[in-house]
């Protein structure tokens, strides 16, 4: 292995890099405006979901009225949830976005309420009104908990004026089910990371194999010293480089523009590098049988396109029919978002480890192949 | 794998025998059973060739692109491969450079077999790739650097710069050259390792001529350095102009071989004498009478078919003495293009299909 050859090409790379203007967008001017631009969308965004996890701690026949009052309500699936369960873990396993808890007291509150306005000597404090009954969302969805937090908030409403007649018996306090006070965009960010390098990976790699073999450079190498394993080194190498760019520049105009709040671990840097690999192998792989360079972008296209919108990188893949959630958990760039998620938000270890495992696997195949196919000798 | 057809001694029926070179096969003739044995040679090598090529083949399904070519090219002398597109010059001249599989057959570069040895022979050759683009946001001297860094043994790049005579573009992107300095960079790219053999596949097609003519200066100015060239070209006028040794092929088999004279000597037709606007009547006479093969033509010209130089200053002579009156003369003698319609019956610039 001679280090001057891949430190000479390595070299050479970065050169012809920063004066490329179009390569320079693709790395650094297209994440920005993809933050910017989706980020203000996703800021405000609107949809439509159904399920809500309901745990009534209060078991109460008017408890158990409230909820019936939700059940009612065309468009909303109420799940009941047992008191002893741990609402935040049920949604987190179970994919849940909404849930309302109804506090131990609901029925007692209304009654000691009912009392105090007959009794004169009533003990009944106004000013520990609103009695709150407890939302909790997950903020990977902006639209689902906008919509039934406002329907929430309407039955409170109703129940209050038909109880008190205007006066606010219930409110509603808000959690979320991350730990930490996360918003959208720390969500989104995971997924465009993915997407980001999964871009650059393929097309890099197709347009250097097919461009590199039209213009004879490829059959140049093949009459060199540099090996053809020196070579896709220091290539990676320098598509390492470009995805840490990309990825810090998507981290660092997050942080800027929108307070991202991200965890960083070893395996946010295991994941960028399979990240990377794996892509990169596709594009090898892709690139081989691309043989002409004006067709490699429609190819790239043809593979990264949708695969960005099945793979759950800018919509909760439980927006979609099931068999495309079927179809995308057959797709690299899920386990790379889910495994992003899990590793720079969830902070969850094992899941991180889970999703890490099948990058891991991905990468092995498709680097594997993608060296493989990659030749220089014609036949 | 080479087949040859030999004759049964016994019988006289023609047998196919295949093999490799240096292989040793038994041959049993089909009609008469008479039983034998036959070697394929391997050629000879000698320490003054530079490229040796026994007996090469290459097969794509059914298509032969080059069929059991073989061929030496010396040391120092520059070599062209000629033949028209789709020929096979580019298949052969790949396949010696390790680009491209072979089918059979053997090649030998310094004396050095490259079938599992070409690592050995990287160091002490330079190729011009066919329709070779280089990196375009590198400028001419980045480039240099570049390729010159991929060898362990490198050439003095600013000496190459200036022999190429590429000084004054040295710092100008590659992609902003013109055709013909993009070539001659290319052919910078191929000495940066200071080779003993330079390849050249078709170093000037697509040039215009004052570009093609800089690119011929720079080859010439290589041989003049000592260096083996290997030139595939389907431009006869390169050929004729740069070549000490001339290689034709012609769907995959080499039809001719030799020096420019040999060639036009074996293979060419009598030079013509052409006296222009020959004002006297009887001229045709006169020369006839001194046993020239005379041809009148409509526009007041006579052609002199000649066998040999001296015959020229023979014909002047005549028309002195005879005080024959004519504006002026040429002699045109037969070219590489004349060769090839002569031996293949198609036109060297045609398609090689």
């Amino acid at each position: 292995m001679n280090l001057k050859f891949i430190k000479t090409d390595l070299v050479l790379g970065i050169k012809q890099w920063t004066r490329s203007p179009g390569t320079v967008f693709w790395t650094i001017l297209f994440p920005i405006l993809l933050i910017l631009i989706f980020g203000a969308i996703f800021s405000s965004g609107t949809d439509v979901e159904f399920d809500l996890v309901v745990q009534d701690l209060d078991e109460s026949t008017t408890s158990n009225e409230f909820v019936g009052i939700l059940d009612n309500i065309s468009g909303i699936n109420v799940i009941n949830l047992k008191a002893e369960k741990d609402v935040t873990k049920y949604m987190h396993d179970e994919g849940e976005k909404v849930a309302l808890v109804i506090p131990e007291g609901f029925e007692s509150i209304i009654f000691e309420y009912m009392q105090s306005q007959h009794d004169p000597n009533s003990t009944f404090d106004m000013d520990d009104l609103p009695f709150n009954l407890k939302i909790i969302v997950d903020p990977t969805d902006q639209t689902q908990p906008s919509i039934l937090r406002s329907i929430i908030i309407s039955v409170i409403q109703q129940f209050n004026i038909n109880i008190t007649g205007g006066q606010n018996l219930f409110g509603l306090s808000e959690e979320k089910s991350v730990g930490e006070d996360f918003e959208y965009i720390d969500f989104f960010v995971p997924g465009m990371i993915g997407f980001t390098i999964m871009t650059s990976m393929i097309y890099g790699s197709i347009e250097r194999n097919t461009k590199y073999r039209k213009n004879g450079i490829l059959r140049k190498l093949l009459t060199m010293p540099i090996t053809r394993s020196e070579w896709i080194l220091s290539k990676m190498l320098f598509m390492l480089f470009l995805s840490f760019i990309s990825t810090f520049v998507i981290i660092i105009v997050g942080i800027i523009a929108w307070g991202l709040n991200i965890h960083m671990s070893v395996f946010f840097f295991i994941l960028v590098i399979c990240t990377s690999f794996m892509f990169s192998g596709l594009g090898m792989i892709i690139g081989r049988f691309v043989k002409e360079e004006e067709t490699a972008d429609m190819a790239g296209g043809a593979i990264t396109f949708p695969m960005m919108f099945l793979s759950g990188t800018f919509f909760p893949l439980d927006q979609m029919p099931v068999f495309l959630q079927t179809i995308a958990r057959g797709l690299p760039l899920f386990y790379v978002n889910e495994g992003f998620r899990n590793a720079m938000i969830y902070s969850d270890f094992s899941q991180t480890v889970y999703y890490t495992g099948f990058v891991v696997a991905f990468t092995l195949v498709f680097f594997i192949i993608g060296v493989f196919v990659t030749k220089w000798k014609e036949d | 794998m080479v087949e040859k057809k030999i004759q049964c001694p016994s019988c006289n029926e023609i047998i196919t025998a295949a093999g490799n070179p240096g292989d040793i096969v038994s041959i049993i003739c089909p009609s008469c059973g008479t039983e034998g044995k036959f070697t394929f040679k391997k050629p000879e090598f000698s320490e003054e060739v530079a490229v040796e090529v026994a007996n090469l083949r290459k097969v794509y399904g059914d298509l032969v692109a080059v069929n059991d070519i073989s061929f030496s090219v010396k040391k120092g002398e520059v070599f062209a491969f000629l033949g028209p597109n789709g020929a096979g010059k580019t298949t052969t001249v790949e396949m010696i450079e390790s680009i491209r599989k072979k089918t059979a057959g053997e090649i030998k570069i310094l004396g050095i077999n490259i079938e599992n040895s070409f690592d050995l022979v990287k160091e002490k050759i330079g190729i011009l790739p066919q329709e070779f683009y280089s990196f375009e946001k590198l400028t001419v001297k980045e480039t240099l650097d570049y390729f010159s860094q991929l060898y362990k043994k490198r050439a003095d790049i600013d000496g190459i710069i200036e022999a190429m005579d590429l000084k004054s573009e040295e710092n100008k992107l590659y992609k902003d050259l013109s055709g013909g300095l993009k070539q001659r960079v290319g052919v910078a790219i191929s000495l940066v390792n200071d080779p003993e053999i330079v390849f050249l596949d078709e170093p000037s097609t697509g040039l215009d001529p004052k570009a093609r003519r800089e690119v011929w200066e720079v080859i010439e100015g290589l041989r003049n350095k000592g260096k083996t060239i290997f030139l595939t070209t389907h431009y006869m006028e390169e050929a004729e102009y740069l070549a000490d040794h001339i290689a034709i092929i012609h769907k995959g088999k080499i039809i001719a071989e030799g020096s420019l004279e040999e060639l036009i000597k074996k293979y060419g037709d009598q030079s013509v004498l052409r006296i222009k606007n020959c004002k006297t009547k009887n001229t045709s006479d006169i020369l006839k009478d001194y046993g020239f093969a005379v041809e009148r033509e409509g526009n007041g010209d006579i052609s002199v078919k000649i066998n040999y130089r001296e015959r020229v200053l023979e014909i002047l002579s005549i028309l002195k003495n005879e005080c024959i009156d004519y504006s002026t003369i040429d002699i045109r003698r037969s070219n590489l293009e004349e060769i090839f319609l002569k031996l293949t019956g198609a036109r060297l610039s045609g398609s090689g299909s």
